[in-house]
């Protein structure tokens, strides 16, 4: 076990150095001058060079690369060119609001997909089956968007029960904090949803024709004894892994929900970057989201490491 | 006699398959258990041995399986029991050891838990009770160290152990009956025989009745007090093991003794006879076994054989039984 932890830790270091070249690489494909952007309407060649020179713009681009790491490692993700603000601190307003996003998002997922993963393998070929495998279809292909607008429309406009955008902290008002979220939560964990649904439902229906949950029969256990102590210990390992698999989906649809919810996380603070080609905002938030990714999937490991005996020792 | 402690009386099974064909699996099997005493199912692979013992448990997937007969156990229908009772039963009053020893336990749970768990569920056990008997339990099959197996998994076990650790847990409750469905098919001989005397000695202390399903005559010799011939879902030949072993009254017996039947002598599988076994989903008008009999007939092909009785509690399934003449 800690063996495994430490290599994982290892394989983390060549992880975050090959995504920070790729993020810092990439950007630089970005049409448009940052410089020319902050200059504005007049375009003073002198303004031009001096931000140039202050964001060393007009060093060759590993050299750029190298400030910019060497400040990451000190804890310094550089500074917004268009509000003047450390980025870290921006990361750090606007990650508690994404982090809330995600993990009620998560946990809707959780709770609808495999538990409708469970129920419809129980209840296999009847009409509760069809019903979850009609609404993970539907989950799967619908897109972000449009639910969101959907929703919206029933809930705000509609029935006016839930706010339309904007966002509550949860220190300030704990349930306005839910209501500003719950919608793009919803949408977020919707697609997931249907994903971990069908991997449960698989998992599941081979699992409950194995020889150990005959077993489980033969010893005279109430059935629901069989199927959530002996069977979806089994079922739900492999789907702890796939599921992690899922948190990319999470993050990049963060990005547009937080759009349409206009909720202030890291997605409408990635999107604005973009548009302005504010480099150093880009940067960090998209470190610090693929950080955030790696280290879910090590925890998903871990988890799938202590839910499985055989790993275990 | 005294009331049987099992009887199955035309038992039958059926199997839709997805492309609305159905599979006769098990035909009319019919037998009765004593208590305390041990059946030995013989018969090739597919015949239906495993499909009769999980219908007398209750085990067949509801779905796809239908059965009708009847399985009088200790004075209840199982096959038409709630399945409240069923479940009480099971692992109490029933029990059953499988023949995958490498897949039959749970590998996310100990053993000592997986035995618990009997005792916790028929008994009202606490856990620390339940936990005490499990060692007892793992003693009683001759684990070694119970104290520290208990609380291993199964991957930690070999082949052997697991067998013994589901007996263990077969027999956590203290059951009335065993059903052991091929116990030592998947184990090395050593193990198998160790297995076997294990059986023999937990049989002579509890009084358990067994029905022993099994390909190793030279078993069924040693451990058994009656003998049922499955071939193509239906019994061909029952009888008490000494009488079987001297003289078979079904043809197909006589080719799975071999030319000469012995006693002493363990033959690891059943001798090979020609032939395939019929297709279950259009089983042949006469006798299931005929393409394969040296001593078909027109009749045989024509008409299946009812059961008779040859001698007292000796049945074959044969036009030509008792085969006295026809063997020397
Ligand atoms: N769940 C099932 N669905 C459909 N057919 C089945 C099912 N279980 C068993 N069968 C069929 O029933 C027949 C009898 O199978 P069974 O497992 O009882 O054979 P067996 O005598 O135990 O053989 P073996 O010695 O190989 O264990 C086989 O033809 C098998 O294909
Ligand atoms: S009935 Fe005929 S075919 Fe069948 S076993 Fe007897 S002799 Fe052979
Ligand atoms: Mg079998």
């Amino acid at each position: 076990m800690l063996p495994f932890l430490g290599r994982r830790l290892l394989q983390l270091i060549p992880t975050l150095f090959f995504v920070s070249v790729i993020i810092f690489g990439l950007q630089q494909l970005l049409p448009g001058d940052p410089a020319l952007i902050m200059a504005g309407e007049d375009r003073d060649p002198e303004v031009i060079a001096q931000i140039r020179a202050q964001y060393r713009l007009d060093q060759p681009i590993p050299v750029q690369y190298v400030y910019w790491m060497k400040g990451v490692l000190s804890g310094d993700l550089g500074e917004s060119m268009r509000i003047k603000k450390p980025v870290l601190d921006l990361v750090l307003e606007k990650l508690p609001v994404t982090a809330q996003l995600a993990g009620m998002a998560i946990l809707i997922a959780l709770v609808i997909g495999v538990g409708a993963g469970i129920v419809s393998a129980v209840y296999k070929d009847t009409w509760l089956d069809y019903g979850a495998n009609i609404f993970a279809l539907w989950g799967i292909s619908t897109p972000n968007f449009w639910l969101g607008i959907l929703l919206i429309f029933l809930f705000s406009v509609q029935l006016g029960w839930l706010p339309a955008s904007g966002y509550v902290r949860p220190s300030e008002d704990l349930r306005a904090s839910l209501a500003s979220t719950i919608m793009p939560a919803f949408v977020l964990g919707n697609a997931i949803a249907a994903v971990l649904m069908r991997h449960t439902r698989g998992a599941m229906l081979q699992v409950l024709s194995s020889d150990y949950v005959r077993t489980a029969r033969a010893k005279g256990l109430l059935e629901r004894s069989v199927v959530l102590k002996h069977a979806m210990r089994n079922a739900l390992t492999p789907v702890i892994t796939l599921g992690a698999l899922e948190l990319g989906t999470l993050l990049s649809g963060a990005v547009l929900t937080e759009q349409i919810f206009t909720v202030p996380g890291f997605g409408k603070l990635i999107v604005d970057a973009v548009f302005n080609r504010d480099y150093a905002v880009v940067q960090g938030v998209v470190l610090v989201t693929a950080t955030a990714y790696i280290t879910l999937n090590l925890l998903a490991d871990i988890a799938y490491m202590l839910a499985n005996p055989r790993l275990r020792s | 006699m005294t009331e049987p402690l099992l009887a199955v009386d035309d038992l039958r099974v059926a199997f839709a398959g997805d492309d609305g064909r159905t599979t006769l699996a098990v035909d009319g099997v019919g037998f009765a258990l004593q208590r305390g005493r041990t059946l030995g199912i013989v018969g090739e692979s597919g015949c239906g041995k495993s499909v009769t013992s999980l219908s007398i448990m209750g085990l067949l997937p509801k779905q796809s399986a239908r059965v009708s007969g009847s399985v009088m156990f200790e004075g209840t229908d199982l096959l038409r029991a709630a399945d409240r009772t069923l479940r009480d039963l099971r692992g109490d009053r029933l029990a059953m050891i499988f023949q995958e020893p490498m897949t039959s336990l749970n590998p996310s749970y100990t053993v000592g838990d997986q035995i618990a768990e009997a005792v916790i569920r028929h008994r009202g056990a606490s856990p620390r009770e339940a936990r005490a008997h499990a060692i007892e339990m793992l003693r009683h099959v001759r684990i070694p160290s119970p104290e520290q197996r208990v609380d291993d998994y199964p991957h930690h076990l070999s082949g052997g152990m697991r067998q013994r650790a589901m007996i263990a847990m077969a027999l956590a409750c203290d059951p009335q009956l065993l059903i052991a469905d091929e116990p030592t098919t998947a184990l090395d001989v050593t193990i198998q025989a160790q297995i076997l005397d294990l059986m023999r000695r937990l049989r002579a202390e509890t009084g358990t009745a067994i029905i022993l399903i099994t390909h190793d005559l030279g078993v069924v010799a040693e451990l058994c007090d009656d003998i049922v011939v499955m071939y193509a879902g239906q019994v061909v030949e029952r009888a008490p093991v000494a009488a079987l072993f001297a003289q078979p009254q079904h043809p197909y017996t006589v080719g799975l003794l071999g030319s000469i039947p012995r006693l002493d002598q363990r033959r690891d599988r059943l001798a090979a006879i020609d032939g395939t076994v019929p297709n279950m989903t259009a089983p042949p008008p006469g006798c299931r076994f005929a393409r394969r009999c040296p001593f078909a007939d027109e009749r045989c092909r024509r008409e299946a054989p009812p059961p008779v009785e040859v001698a007292a509690g000796h049945m074959s399934r044969c036009w030509r039984a008792p085969l006295e003449h026809l063997v020397q």
